[in-house]
């Protein structure tokens, strides 16, 4: 079993006796290097602060995906369709038919009318003129304002207004079914029309929060306010990447107790800490500098890098401890630590860094984002942790406590090591391997229910209880709206999309839609044209058809509204109003939708999926189901590999990745009982689990391997291996949890599945490496065989 | 030489209409006179246009070629099959077991086993085809009118055979885009006896149960083609059909003849019915217009209600009970034979089209909503 390419005489991960290149040239340019570093820090720095946060919603959806492309496309045509605000006025005591709340209302109307962004020729509330009341009468039609000519408060008019909201077809619609509350209903253009400005959502969002709620609220402490729209969940989420820095603060304080608890010397808690957060901000500026601003998602990478800065920063003030606990000057013990872990650390770090970019085989932008983040993010960690790190404690040395902490190998400690130790232990570890294989079946068993896709009711990326969240649970329930839509584009030729021939496939897909389990109800030109002639016909139901006759088809449809014709009438779409957006959900209804679209697409009409949230979503979610397994084999590969190029043992590769395996299978049964969905979230936290979790298994193995060539027995190596890493392992596990703990309480629902999920892979990943990965050691090594290869090799 | 001269004369409305001819019509799908209705447990809570009892079931019709039968009055809804997928707008059976429902792009079908299955009998290309027949029959009879007519009197008789042409022409172009015209009401006597009516004048009478239609418009005093929406049997055995602006016809020899009578309404007329008295005629509509004779349609008087709004049709229970229904929920009920009526606006203000007395004095309602449950004034069962 000999490798002849083999490098000779030495094995990877023994500390080579001699300095090596690397370290002469860092330790005999101390100062230069450190310059360098200032001056880097300083120019990467200056470009950290100045990033700007940027939810940038391109770059979270599939943008290769068919469905998102065809969207795209065709985003002018569809402009006017989604992009709008609703904003429910309650009255808390009594309806809405009283002098106060119709003045409130009206003054809403007037400052919303003159809120930036809002497309006012559109704005529709009681007291706007566009909303009216119609009758039919011998004569033809009669009609009005809804709100009575000459309103003026009175007990009358106020009777008339209802009257005429109740001939008007806009209860459910603009006026709730109980008469407690009506919309105030604002389109958006995307871009300012005068100025060619975008609209800024967070600053729209704000103004919403100071302009309208607070400020009539204030008012009249009778209503109660709601507003929901595509704006306001932007602006809420480009607010919620604010509270970051609470969680920043917090990760870093909690890290330094914990790191001084851990080093008891200042210098050994200042100096990680100062160089992780100097990681973080090369990180930072680096991304800024390669164009790429703060997104809900890689916001997070900052902590990601953090935590693993310390967590190997740790590795380098204990061997320094050593060392010098050994009577070393400071550089020399410097010295000492960074030849003994420049190779494992930076091994660990690259199997890091390979773990995150697997993430770029998904084709979501931010997913990348990510990788890119923290790729990035664990370049400069190597940097600043075996550079910088080493550099600064050669000049301040570990303080004599930290030393004797270090030297406390007190009776206690090593009777803790002893009984752990016992999991290597031939008589323990087929228990462990028991209880591992049980819990492999539990996860097994209970990750079935793991489901693709968003799970939860209303806004996806916001809590449940969320404000927009209960806004939104209040307009859904008075209202008959639908927060999930799917657009289905029909392209037809120019000037041919009102063709008859169009309306009436639009309307077998409808109906096909409304008899698929999922949808509620669906909307297109068929249906206004049907309505229409209804009308047009004296508000007959029995004309309630499209009809064959073209001009009866254009009289129908020419006050449709603007978004369901686009400019040369050659798309027009037909929205789908969905009962939830769950994979299930969305997967049979664009089944249908796609079935339909083969059958019956022609050069007069094809079917293209799909705008809307729900289209959208239903292409994210082929996309991440697609990738998942994928991205598993990916980065359980090139793990597997990383350590098979590392210990040239497959049964060594056994040993780490199998207890990484159970991890991710009991991770995935997690998800699927806390209804957690995979998602362009949770994704990416399997890759960032594996990949960082697999350090543990690598710092451990390595020192297990190193006292079974020794020539110790099993469990006696395992004591050793204990004592001497047990600790920094056990500590990185901590550190890189409450690295991520914080985010738990993040007002971004994934953000906080996201910290949940990597709060529980990096604890359990842990408790894998320490406790699983000596029982399988004691079935899987075979150290006669080890030292036999170790001693062929030589 | 008269073609010519409309298309000289109306050249911007022939080139109109040339244009829409012109318009390519591929179909993917099958024309929807081909498409059968699809069997969906959402037929009984889509609009249902009219419902009538076959014996002891209820059978209603309504969008989508839509036709559902209840057997327990009402609790429980099969689905028919039927060959299109129309609207349909009426249905009527001639006995417990033969039926026929009437609709858009003119089709009549025809069920022999009480409304489980359903077969296309008639569509609007065939119904236009017989009309244009019968205009043909006119204009020929009109020219050699005018052959032997004195001089003085030609000119009237060429713009009365003008008008005769420009509609046929209509007629002619309305065809070669499809059958575009609804049927709106259907009456049958027997198994074998039936008119219906519908838009733009349209009437066909068949006494061989369906398989042979005839024209019936040159029978009926309606020259600007207005539609006729619907025609019901009144006590006494005279059969009335009422129509858009205010026509009111009625036949006393089983519909071979028709007569037209004044009415003091101007506007249209959806629904008539008797009220269980001999030669009693209620007819309604628009805005709640209505209006009450009691010989045959010879006087009139209309009868102040406060529905507001359209009347659809009515029913007439075995006590005399007389309840109307129409859009904006409303249901109105006269138990003094149409001397007075009391309203009732449902809260969900969805149009009702239809009322069929159940048992225990409740009515069974469809409209918009599809089927309701009601007591007698109108108000959800619960």
């Amino acid at each position: 079993m000999s490798n002849p390419n083999h490098d000779k005489g030495e094995h990877y991960l023994t500390t080579p006796k001699a300095e090596p290149f690397l370290e002469r040239l860092i330790f005999n340019n101390r100062a230069v290097i450190l310059i360098g570093f200032l001056l880097l820090t300083a120019f990467l720095g200056y470009n950290a602060i100045k990033i700007q946060p940027d939810a940038s919603f391109e770059r979270m959806i599939p943008l290769e995906h068919p469905y998102v492309i065809n969207m795209l496309e065709h985003r002018s045509d569809l402009e006017n369709l989604g992009n709008f605000v609703r904003i429910a006025v309650e009255v808390k005591d009594g309806d809405i038919f009283s002098p106060e709340y119709m003045e409130t209302l009206k003054q809403i109307t007037d400052e919303v009318f003159y809120l930036d962004g809002v497309d006012r020729s559109g704005l529709k509330t009681l007291w706007t003129s566009n909303v009216r009341w119609v009758e039919v009468t011998e004569q033809g039609f009669q009609g009005g304002t809804v709100i009575p000519d000459n309103y003026d408060g009175s007990p009358a008019s106020l009777e008339k207004l209802r009257q005429n909201i109740l001939r008007s077809n806009e209860v459910g619609r603009l006026v709730s079914d109980n008469f407690k509350s009506t919309i105030v209903y604002a389109p958006l253009y995307e871009k300012n029309p005068e100025t060619g400005k975008p609209l800024d959502y967070a600053t729209f969002s704000r103004q919403l929060e100071e302009k309208i709620r607070d400020k009539y609220k204030a008012q009249n402490p009778n209503i109660d306010i709601h507003i929901v729209g595509f704006a306001k969940k932007v602006g809420d989420l480009i607010e919620g990447i604010g509270s970051i820095a609470w969680f920043a603060g917090i990760t870093i304080l909690l890290t330094t107790l914990l790191l001084f608890w851990y080093s008891r010397c200042i210098t050994g808690t200042l100096v990680p800490v100062f160089t992780s957060i100097v990681a973080v901000f090369l990180q930072l500026g680096a991304l800024r500098l390669l164009g790429y601003g703060l997104d809900p998602y890689s916001v997070l990478v900052p902590f990601l890098v953090f935590a693993i800065g310390i967590s190997h920063g740790v590795q380098i003030v204990n061997a320094m401890a050593v060392e010098a606990g050994k009577g070393f000057d400071a550089e020399t013990a410097a010295r000492l630590a960074f030849r003994a872990l420049y190779i494992p650390g930076m091994l660990a770090l690259v199997s890091d860094a390979f773990g995150f970019l697997t993430l770029f085989f998904i084709e979501i932008d931010v997913i990348r984002d990510l990788a890119v983040a923290a790729g990035l993010g664990v370049a400069f960690v190597i940097l600043t942790n075996l550079v910088l790190h080493v550099l600064i404690m050669s000049y301040l040395g570990i303080s004599k406590g930290g030393i004797r902490h270090v030297q406390n190998h007190g009776e206690k400690e090593d009777r803790k090591w002893r009984l752990m130790s016992y999991f290597a232990h031939p008589g323990v570890a087929p228990i462990s391997l028991l209880i591992a294989a049980i819990g492999l079946g539990l996860g097994v068993y209970y990750k079935q229910g793991l489901e693709v896709g968003d799970l939860d009711q209303g806004a996806p990326e916001l809590r449940a209880d969320s404000r927009y969240n209960v806004d939104n649970a209040y307009i859904i329930n008075n209202y008959s709206t639908s927060a999930d839509v799917l657009v289905v584009m029909v392209k037809t030729p120019i000037e041919q999309c009102t063709q008859y021939s169009v309306l009436r496939a639009m309307d077998s897909l409808q109906w096909e839609l409304q008899n698929t389990p999922g949808v509620q109800s669906s909307a297109s030109l068929a249906d206004v044209s049907k309505i229409v002639t209804k009308a047009l016909n004296e508000g007959n139901w029995k004309w309630y058809e499209i009809s064959r006759n073209q001009t009866i088809i254009n009289a129908s449809i020419r006050e449709a509204p603007s978004g369901l014709i686009n400019t040369n009438c050659s798309l027009t779409p037909v929205l789908v109003f969905l009962e939830d957006h769950k994979a299930e959900t969305l997967k049979t209804v664009v089944s249908a939708v796609e079935v339909f679209a083969k059958a019956n697409s022609d050069e007069n009409h094809t079917f293209l999926l799909g705008a809307g949230n729900a289209g959208v979503e239903a292409a994210t979610n082929e996309v991440i189901a697609n990738a998942k397994d994928m991205m598993l084999i990916l980065v359980y590969s090139v793990v597997s590999l990383l350590c098979f190029a590392t210990f040239r043992s497959i049964r060594a590769v056994l040993c780490i990745v199998i207890p990484l395996g159970l991890t991710s299978v009991l991770g995935e049964a997690i998800m699927a009982v806390s209804d957690i969905g995979i998602k362009v979230a949770t994704l990416p936290v399997i890759a960032l689990g594996v990949g960082i979790g697999v350090d543990y298994g690598i710092y451990i193995y390595s020192k297990l391997e190193k006292y079974l060539l020794e020539g110790k027995p099993l469990q006696e190596a395992y004591f050793e291996t204990l004592r001497s890493t047990g600790k920094a392992v056990m500590f990185t596990g901590v550190t890189l949890g409450l690295g991520v703990v914080t985010w738990i309480f993040s007002p971004i629902k994934f953000q906080a599945d996201m910290g949940f999920l990597l709060f529980f892979m990096f604890l359990w990943n842990m408790i894998g490496a320490i406790w699983l990965l000596p029982a399988l050691a004691r079935f899987l090594l075979r150290p006669d065989q080890m030292i036999a290869k170790a001693r062929a090799v030589k | 030489m008269a073609k010519r001269l409309m298309c000289k004369t109306l050249g911007a409305a022939c080139l109109g209409l040339s244009m829409i001819w012109s318009t390519p019509a591929a179909f993917a799908l099958a024309d929807i006179i081909d498409t059968p209705a699809r069997q969906t447990d959402l037929a009984p809570v889509k609009l249902l246009n009219d419902a009538v009892r076959a014996g002891d079931r209820i059978v209603a019709v309504g969008e989508r070629g839509h036709i559902i039968y209840s057997d327990d009055e009402g609790q429980t809804w099969v689905q028919g099959s039927v060959p299109v997928s129309v609207t349909l707008t009426a249905v009527d059976f001639g006995s417990e077991t033969h039926g026929w429902a009437v609709g858009h792009s003119g089709v009549v079908l025809h069920t022999e086993d009480a409304g489980e299955t359903w077969r296309l009998q008639l569509t609007g290309v065939d119904a236009a085809k017989l009309a244009i027949a019968s205009k043909e029959e006119q204009i020929a009879a009109m020219e050699a009118q005018i052959e032997v007519a004195p001089e003085s009197e030609k000119g009237d008789l060429e713009w009365a055979l003008d008008d005769v042409v420009f509609t046929m022409e209509n007629m002619q172009s309305d065809l070669d885009i499809g059958p575009v015209n609804p049927l709106l009401g259907v009456w049958f006597e027997n198994d074998q006896r039936g008119f219906v009516v519908g838009a733009y004048g349209m009437i066909l009478r068949t006494e061989d149960g369906g398989d042979t239609w005839s024209d019936w418009a040159p029978k009926i005093d309606n020259d600007r083609n207005f539609h006729l929406n619907n025609i019901a049997p009144m006590a006494g055995g005279a059969l009335v059909i009422v129509g858009e602006a205010g026509q009111v016809h009625v036949s006393t020899d089983d519909g071979d003849t028709w007569e037209r009578r004044e009415s003091p309404y101007p506007g249209s007329l959806f629904g008539v019915t008797g009220t269980g008295k001999a030669n009693e005629i209620l007819a309604f509509g628009l805005r709640g217009n209505m209006l009450f004779s009691a010989d045959l349609g010879e006087s009139w008087r209309m009868v102040p209600n406060n529905a507001g709004a359209t009347l659809n049709n009515g029913a007439v229970t075995d006590d005399g009970r007389i309840t109307l229904v129409g859009n904006g929920g409303t249901v109105l009920m006269s138990d003094n034979g149409a001397e007075s009526f009391k309203e009732y606006f449902r809260d969900d203000r969805a149009g009702v089209m239809s009322v069929v007395p159940v048992s225990g004095a409740n009515l069974l309602i469809v409209g918009e909503a599809g089927v309701k449950m009601t007591d007698a004034r109108g108000k959800n069962l619960q």
